[in-house]
């Protein structure tokens, strides 16, 4: 009961609302956008919004140099954000979680090899070390999720190892071995639970990095292919004429920041309603 | 220096709610008075009233805490500032947490004798004198020190010196002894006994401990649900309480002596501060064995009855025709028969030390349990006690197959399960199970009461959990209501009794249970001991219970180990044991708990100074 009212926060109300909204955008790309998003109209380049003196309703947020409605550019670049925000988080937290968890509970050896390569491998600097995996691999858009994972699974696996060290230390995860619970059944039915406030916090954490990297990368060219629409793009092609055009920089933008803020607050939301220790005795 | 504190119908309140209701009672100099009671009675409190640090939301809207000239409930905050510290000072319960662990001792104390005054060129002497005061040995050392480095007797000594060192009219003391061992704890009350009395500085003395208040104050004050139920001279308050709530008390703590009584432990807990407002008379009344419906309705007065001695409570209680109920005898159990359950033969455990940088490990690391031998029948209560450190704990996560011993053996009737084996573990797990402490950190969080009781069935995949929770829940005294709370939703003992449901789940043929009633209340840990002492009259079943609370093991235990530094150092029949103590350690443990009778004076007037 408490848990579902905790449900209701503003925080997951906002959040979850506007990443539902982005979602929706992502998958009904082609119903909603007004146009293709590739054609161009090159009697119709740099039109401001439709508000703006010289706005034309056909085009709600103007054009692009290339004659590019900015709106339906917008919506399908959507898709290539949520796509990486999704795979390359959900990756990271899959492979650093498995290892905090293996480490965090058995200890001994397996823990020393994982803290070891974790900090081995947080001494890289992280842009230096995606682009090295991009020239090596290719630009492409399931490249950037590839290199995401493989950079970022440090952040989980360091931040819940030490959860799971301190969690392994209750006395509750002694009693489920009493109780005759098998390791992997106390990992996943005692361990794992516990730590689930802590990974959803770092996997929203890590959507709204997701999105970041893949639009710098896309800024520098490295992401997606010519033909598919991404903010990071976007905002590389305005940056040119951002003086006679600012629109075109900072629509994409406002996307970024607002996708990155909902991931953020949703994610605070969710660790607050999932955390029982912040559920009081007698609220239920 | 001689200003008595006079608290007169002191009342705080929370939102109306009356927290503490019309306290009175006085602390004259050189005199100390013990404020008794349960976790929630209001102890502290009065504490925080006088330092002028009541949490948001409380108010004192009553009565007043005269001291010399002043009223404390009312002086100004600039002369309230001045006064702490100076003439008023605090003894606090956590001596680690109440000391700066980036300063040595030394520079605390002279920062001290600084805001108090002292010539900068005096300070030095001035410390040395007051740590050789409190029996430190090599001052000059100690002020050198960080408090990390000294054990916790030798920080509340610190802390005690600091105390005293303004020349104070009163002390506050919350707890001193709480967080130290029972040797250390005689040594510090004696210590601040006696400084009291050299001083002529007044004490409050806060305690939950009835029998060591008996001993230490020469009043002493019982507090119930924030009200003074009653108060008088320490001896007379112990040797015939007139309150039921006082009786109860006394009846619900093990003896050490004597003939052995079953506790007459109080039905449920009590009421917390949210209730008070619902409660306008007798906040006692609702576990009270021979209320009436009138004292639920207004509050008793407060009776009078001579030499100090005043019980807030219906008259119809005091005129003496109630004197608590008999306790009934306990005999002892019959004597254990046949093969033992469990022997375990020369155990020890070292623990490493734990790896550098590059994995490798470096000295001998800790010998935490020697040699120990240990045999447990069906339906035997053995006990083990022994000072915080000295290896209890692992003795019992060794025998639990948590940790794995470095020598010895361990065997389950006639098997082998010493090893770390599956089969070992098969065999362990369906006739030990493990009571732990902490039912806090025991109980995972995210499982209902009946998830949690019936863990050891879903490991097992078995059905009919319900029907079992249903059952282990009646067993263990607890509300079929309580089976869809999560733990965060009940209180400390309720808590307890879920960790006990849970191991018995599986039917286990022996209990280990690690201080399982150490964090409880009087009136709960005697609950739990009866529950425990039930479950062997219908079950057999056998306990090994570690403890630091002799009492407590008297009251349950037929035979006891008494553990040094990893060793078991004297092992025999409890009545042998407490009656002719062989080792000087368990002479020296014998000696250091507070006698049932308060005219026995303790602690020892000669003491040798360590």
């Amino acid at each position: 009961m408490s848990a579902r009212a905790g449900l209701l926060h503003p925080r997951i109300l906002i959040g979850g609302g506007i990443v539902a909204t982005l979602a929706l955008m992502a998958v009904f790309a082609p119903q909603l956008a007004p146009h293709d998003p590739n054609a161009q109209e090159l009697m119709y380049t740099l039109l401001p919004p439709a508000w703006a003196p010289g706005g034309n309703l056909a085009h709600p947020l103007g054009t692009d140099s290339l004659g590019q409605d900015v709106l339906s550019r917008l919506i399908w670049g959507t898709r290539t954000a949520l796509y990486v925000a999704v795979l390359a988080a959900g990756g990271a937290m899959l492979l650093g979680t498995t290892l905090a968890l293996l480490a965090g509970y058995f200890g001994g050896w397996a823990d020393w090899l994982v803290a070891r390569a974790v900090d081995t491998w947080m001494s890289f600097p992280p842009v230096i070390l995606a682009l090295i995996l991009l020239v090596g691999f290719g630009a492409g858009l399931n490249n950037v999720v590839f290199a995401i994972i493989i950079v970022d699974w440090t952040r989980f696996a360091r931040v819940i190892r030490a959860e799971v060290i301190v969690v392994r230390r209750r006395d509750y995860i002694a009693a489920a071995r009493l109780s005759g619970f098998s390791h992997m059944r106390t990992l996943v039915s005692e361990v794992l639970p516990a730590t689930m406030p802590l990974i959803v916090t770092l996997l929203s954490l890590e959507m709204g990095i997701a999105v970041i990297v893949e639009a710098t990368l896309s800024f520098v060219g490295l992401s997606v292919e010519t033909d598919v629409p991404a903010w990071g793009v976007m905002i590389a092609d305005a940056r040119v004429y951002m003086n006679q055009s600012p629109w075109g920089v900072m629509v994409p933008t406002l996307a970024i920041f607002v996708t990155v803020l909902a991931f953020n607050l949703l994610g605070d939301g969710l660790r607050r309603a999932l955390d029982p220790r912040l559920r009081v005795r007698g609220a239920a | 220096m001689s200003d008595t504190l006079y608290i007169e119908d002191l009342t705080v309140a929370l939102r109306g709610a009356e927290v503490l209701r019309n306290l009175t009672f006085d602390v004259a100099p050189g005199r100390v008075v013990g404020l008794v009671g349960e976790s929630g009675a209001g102890k502290s409190m009065i504490g925080r009233v006088l330092a002028g640090t009541l949490p948001e939301g409380f108010g004192v809207t009553g009565g007043s805490a005269r001291f010399g000239t002043a009223d404390l409930v009312t002086m100004a905050p600039a002369a309230r500032r001045a006064m702490l510290g100076g003439r008023i000072t605090f003894i606090p319960q956590e001596p680690l947490t109440a000391l700066n662990p980036l300063l040595t001792i030394g520079a605390q104390f002279i920062e001290h004798l600084a805001r108090l005054g002292v010539p900068r060129r005096a300070r030095r002497g001035r410390v040395l004198d007051a740590l050789a005061q409190v029996e430190l040995p090599d001052p000059a050392q100690i002020v050198a020190r960080y408090p990390f480095q000294l054990s916790g007797g030798q920080n509340q000594r610190v802390l005690i010196a600091m105390a005293f060192a303004s020349n104070p009219a009163l002390i506050i003391a919350d707890e001193p002894t709480t967080a130290l061992d029972v040797s250390t704890q005689m040594s510090v009350v004696s210590l601040i006994r006696r400084m009291g009395r050299d001083h002529g500085t007044g004490l409050v003395f806060i305690t939950h401990d009835l029998r060591l208040a008996a001993h230490v104050c020469d009043a002493i004050v019982v507090l119930y649900a924030g009200e003074v139920v009653e108060r008088g001279p320490a001896a007379t308050v112990m040797l015939s309480p007139r309150h039921p709530y006082t009786h109860s008390l006394k009846a619900s703590i093990p003896q050490l002596s004597g003939p052995l009584h079953r506790l007459v432990p109080l039905p449920d807990t009590m009421p917390g501060i949210g209730s008070f407002a619902a409660m306008p008379g007798c906040r006692f009344a609702g576990r009270c064995p021979v209320s009436d419906p009138a004292c639920a309705a207004a509050p008793p007065a407060n009776v009078d009855l001579g030499g100090g001695h005043v019980v807030r409570c219906a008259p119809g209680c005091l005129s003496g025709a109630w004197d608590g109920t008999t306790p009934e005898l306990l005999l002892p159990p019959p004597d254990p028969t046949g093969e033992p359950i469990l022997t375990v033969a020369g155990l020890s455990k070292r623990f490493p030390p734990p790896r550098d940088l590059f994995g490798r490990r470096r000295g001998d690391g800790t010998l935490a349990v020697d040699g120990a031998d240990l045999t447990v029948h069906a339906g035997e209560f053995i006990g083990v006690v022994g000072e915080s450190g000295s290896g209890k704990s692992t003795l019992a996560r060794l025998i639990m197959g948590l940790e794995h011993p470095t020598s010895g053996t361990i065997r389950l009737d006639d098997r082998d399960i010493t090893a770390a084996s599956r089969a070992a573990r098969d065999l362990r797990i369906e006739a030990l199970q493990m009571v732990f402490q902490d039912p806090q950190s025991a109980l995972n969080p995210r499982r209902t009461v009946q998830r949690l009781v019936t863990q050891g069935m879903e490991a097992r995949g078995q059905r009919d959990r319900p029907t079992r929770a249903a059952d282990l829940l009646r067993e263990t005294g607890l509300a079929a209501d309580l089976t869809h709370r999560y733990p965060s939703e009940l209180s400390g003992g309720q808590k307890q009794r879920v960790n006990i449901a849970r191991a018995l789940c599986v039917a286990p043929r022996l209990l280990v249970a690690d201080e399982i009633v150490s964090g409880l209340d009087v009136s709960v840990q005697a609950q739990i001991l009866n529950l425990l002492m039930a479950l062997r009259d219908e079950h057999g079943i056998g306990l090994i219970l570690i403890s630091h609370d002799l009492g407590v093991v008297r009251y349950l235990c037929s035979r006891v180990c008494v553990m040094l530094q990893g060793r078991i150092v004297e092992q025999g029949t409890v009545a042998r044991v407490f009656s002719d103590p062989q080792h000087a350690y368990t002479k020296a443990l014998l000696a250091s708990i507070p006698p049932d009778d308060p005219t026995v004076p303790w602690p020892p007037e000669k003491e040798s100074t360590q």
